[in-house]
């Protein structure tokens, strides 16, 4: 038993040889999503461009998604190691400003993309998107060109779409469909449900069978087909364009009330919103920059559908009836 | 007898402190608990239903034709290729979920080698993706049954004149219902947590499962008491099946044997036996073959040149033997200690030990993960905690698996052996070497290789802790996934595969001897 012992304790000690060589220097650290810090998305890239103007080190921690950062803050609270969050959406921003643990940012967005003007004093918006159905030019001639009439054409395309309550894009499209029909959203989703080919855990699930042809239309972002045109030389992918308007998505970052280098964190926040930061966005997080010029995005990003008008609830609205919608949600899909 | 009670505790603390942390969290100001009336809600029901269902059809449907399989593979003695075979049998449990749902979309999907269009998804599916899983795992996990039927059963089978009924019904059963309904209980916890593969086959909100509740509830409605709560409902469901089970296996007679060799062919090989495995194969093999095929014409090149997936693929290797070394060692110990309380008659107490330790596996690590988080983050910096915590949750949902494979060749060890290392006076290291490592390092190659696997494919705890220098190969095959690089996925995760199935190899060989598996 001894021997299985010392074995075990080797093991151990092991594991923890890597540790001891870390430098205790205090980085900016920021809380993300996973795939922001992944070698594919923006964080390798706005690290190395920030490092090299700030003379510090930036340490990300990349959890599951934008929900996923907000409650690690929570359950932290004052003694959260994060000087900065980035990547919750607009979504979130009425519970994260409820808690009470983000200092205002007292900036202003000059040189804003977005279509609406930015009022938020807590947090400043990085990019945003719109939730679009996704679908294969070649194998699907006569895509909708409204929600009303993916909706209401009971011969309509089939599509994928993602669970509300374990998915952004998911909550987008409840959202959406409660923007245009108001209360009669349940009898548009009782509509709708008989072409849902399923609704997957989260937008890889669904985006992946859609590609394998499961369905006519997966829901997405209208930015997804830049994508296959600039990664792949891929020109089949369209996002359709609904007379509506598109529901919106605006990712942001705010500033931890208990850093204790909020002046960096500030200074991290204004090089969010310059050009070195914002150019990076559009090819790897695949999001349109919240603070770039039309014209200086790739070209390919101009031969996207235009998805105006813009459509968002207000956040205070999101964080007050998202639980009952969900509810009314569940109640028709389950049928 | 007091490690394992030991163990047991440990496991109690890891269980319940960090539940008892998330209730608690649950009175501080700005987490009032809400509408515990939640209870009543048709939701909840529907909810409980629903898992209890899907999962005990799924773990029927895999485990009885598993005993067919293992059946026909221990009947069919030694073929080309059949430890490979069985090898592969030990792969679906390490595929990320999100990756074997494409793989059944490919095979089974609308554009598929069997299409089956739209009634794919529902109930259908489900069934499908649990069987894909499980029945290999099941195969796996009974074959030891019949090299455990001691060789002058079968001989005194052939003297009688035995036909396959009377085979089957006095030799094979009798062995089994010690067995199959710990199999049972397995899949069954496998299957009842069972979460993205579920809510995306099952077609819709209508297949959720207690798993899918128990998320909800931690993420957007952040809600640690109706979590833990949930997480307490479903270890209480599984605890009713277990005890059902229980109560339904029989444990054989003590006996003395002298051949403790097992017989290894026994030919009684039939066309039936040969269908069975054939289709088994082919059931199994085409979800990994389409996988194969994508993998092999993607970006191969570009994934296998990249210096990072090496090193996720270290961080796996790492992860996973080191909770399988963890969990063999608690495992160990706990048979151990239930093994000699059964021997000294003690039946309920000894059942009662390898309870515990199997049902550990429904308790969420999404629940414990965020408990451990929640008492020790004010202590240490639990960023440098991820490795050690990541393996203990690990180390601990592998329990049950240990259990399985490990127990009952350790009873019956123990049965064969005490009187005799009584009257030796062996004990100790020298036991452990001279009567227990020659027997049980079979089993024990075996049970690592299971952990290993489970470990490898587990994805939960690191990316609910999350830190870049962690990353493991699932992690990255969702990374991948998440910025639209499905081929690159596709690559990644067959080199999990590939990974998995030399862990498996090397740990069946070097821990469970040069025979077969």
């Amino acid at each position: 038993m001894k021997l299985i012992m010392r074995v075990t304790a080797v093991a151990f000690l092991c594991l923890y040889v890597p540790y001891a060589a870390q430098a205790a220097s205090s980085p900016l650290v920021i809380y993300t999503y996973d795939s922001f810090v992944s070698e594919w998305g923006p964080g390798p890239q706005v690290k190395e461009a920030f490092e090299a103007q700030c003379d510090c080190v930036i340490e990300f921690t990349g959890l599951e998604d934008g929900v996923s950062i907000l409650n690690r803050l929570k359950l932290e609270g004052k003694n959260s190691r994060a000087d900065i969050i980035l990547g919750i959406d607009t979504n979130l921003t009425a519970e994260a400003r409820a808690t009470g643990l983000f200092e205002e940012h007292g900036m202003t967005l000059d040189n804003s993309a977005l279509p609406d003007a930015w009022e938020d004093d807590t947090f400043l918006p990085y990019d945003y998107g719109y939730f679009a159905f996704v679908y294969n030019q070649e194998l699907l001639k006569n895509p909708p060109s409204s929600l009303r009439q993916l909706v209401e054409n009971s011969q309509g395309p089939t599509i994928l779409v993602q669970d509300p309550r374990t998915s952004t894009p998911g909550l987008g499209l409840l959202l959406w469909i409660k923007k245009i029909y108001g209360d009669q959203a349940s009898d548009a989703w009782a509509k709708l449900s008989d072409r849902i080919v399923t609704v997957s855990k989260g937008w890889s699930e669904a985006y992946g069978m859609f590609l394998k042809g499961e369905a006519d239309m997966v829901l997405s972002y209208t930015t997804s087909p830049a994508y296959h045109i600039i990664a792949e030389q891929d020109q089949r992918f369209a996002a359709a364009k609904f007379s509506e308007g598109h529901y919106q998505q605006i990712e942001v970052a705010g500033l931890v009330k208990s850093s204790q280098q909020k002046d960096l964190g500030r200074q991290f926040l204004q090089f969010m919103l310059s050009e070195r930061f914002q150019s990076i966005i559009p090819t790897t997080n695949w999001m349109y920059p919240a603070a770039l010029a039309a014209s200086k995005l790739p070209q390919e990003f101009n031969a996207l559908i235009d998805p105006s008008p813009a459509l968002l609830f207000d956040d205070k609205i999101v964080a007050r009836e998202r639980k009952a919608w969900i509810n009314e949600w569940l109640e028709v899909m389950s049928k | 007898m007091r490690s394992a009670y030991l163990v047991l505790a440990i496991l109690g603390i890891v269980v319940l402190l960090p539940m008892a942390g998330l209730l608690n969290l649950s009175q501080l100001p700005g987490f009032e608990p809400q509408d515990l009336q939640f209870w009543h809600s048709a939701y909840i029901r529907r909810v409980v239903v629903f898992s209890f269902w899907q999962a005990l059809l799924s773990s029927l449907l895999s485990v009885i034709p598993a005993v067919l399989v293992a059946r026909a593979f221990a009947h069919t003695g030694d073929f080309p290729f059949r430890s490979l075979l069985l090898r592969l049998f030990g792969i679906p449990l390490v595929v990320p979920s999100v990756v074997a749902v494409l793989g059944i979309v490919s095979v089974y999907g609308s554009g598929g080698w069997i299409p089956l269009g739209r009634s794919l998804y529902g109930i259908n599916g489900i069934l499908l993706a649990h069987v894909f899983f499980n029945l290999p795992l099941a195969v796996r996990l009974l074959l030891p049954v019949w090299q455990g039927i001691p060789r002058h059963h079968w001989q005194l089978g052939e003297q009688l004149g035995f036909s396959k009924w009377h085979r089957w019904r006095y030799l094979e059963w009798p062995a089994l219902r010690e067995g199959l309904p710990g199999v049972l209980l397995l899949v069954f916890m496998l299957c009842l947590t069972s979460f993205a593969v579920v809510l995306t086959l099952g077609g819709g909100p209508k297949s959720t499962t207690l798993e899918v509740a128990i998320y909800q509830s931690l993420r957007y409605d952040f809600d640690p008491a109706q979590a833990v709560i949930l997480a307490l409902l479903q270890l209480s469901l599984c605890v009713l099946v277990a005890v059902a089970m229980f109560r339904f296996q029989k444990l054989p007679e003590v006996e003395i044997s002298i051949s403790s060799q097992a017989i290894e062919s026994q030919n009684y090989r039939s066309l039936l036996n040969w269908a069975v495995i054939v289709f088994a194969g082919i059931f199994v093999g085409l979800p990994l073959a389409s996988l194969l095929i994508d993998g092999l014409l993607g970006p191969l090149g570009r994934v296998v040149s990249n210096i990072n997936i090496w090193r996720a693929a270290g961080n796996t290797l790492m992860l996973g033997l080191a909770a399988a070394l963890l969990s063999n060692i608690a495992g160990w110990f706990l048979l151990r200690g239930s093994s000699e309380l059964a021997n000294q008659g003690h039946l309920k107490q000894a059942k009662l030990i390898e309870l515990c330790g199997s049902v550990i596996y429904v308790v969420p690590p999404l629940v414990i993960g965020t408990g451990i988080f929640v008492l020790f983050s004010d202590y240490v910096d639990i960023f440098e905690w991820v490795y050690p915590v990541v393996i203990l949750v690990n180390a601990m949902m592998g329990l049950p698996f240990v259990i399985r494979t490990l127990g009952p060749s350790m009873r019956q060890n123990r049965m064969r052996y005490e009187y005799l290392c009584h009257s030796l006076a062996l004990d100790g290291w020298n036991r452990f070497r001279i009567i227990d490592w020659p027997l049980l390092r079979r089993p024990l190659g075996l049970s690592a290789a299971l952990v290993a696997a489970l470990a490898m494919g587990d994805l939960g705890v690191i990316a609910l802790f999350g830190t870049p220098k962690t990353a493991t190969m699932p992690l990255v095959i969702y990374q991948q996934l998440g910025a639209y690089l499905i081929p690159q996925a596709t690559v990644t995760a067959l080199l999990l595969l590939g990974l998995c199935l030399m862990v498996f190899w090397a740990l069946e060989r070097c821990i469970g001897g040069n025979q077969n598996a």
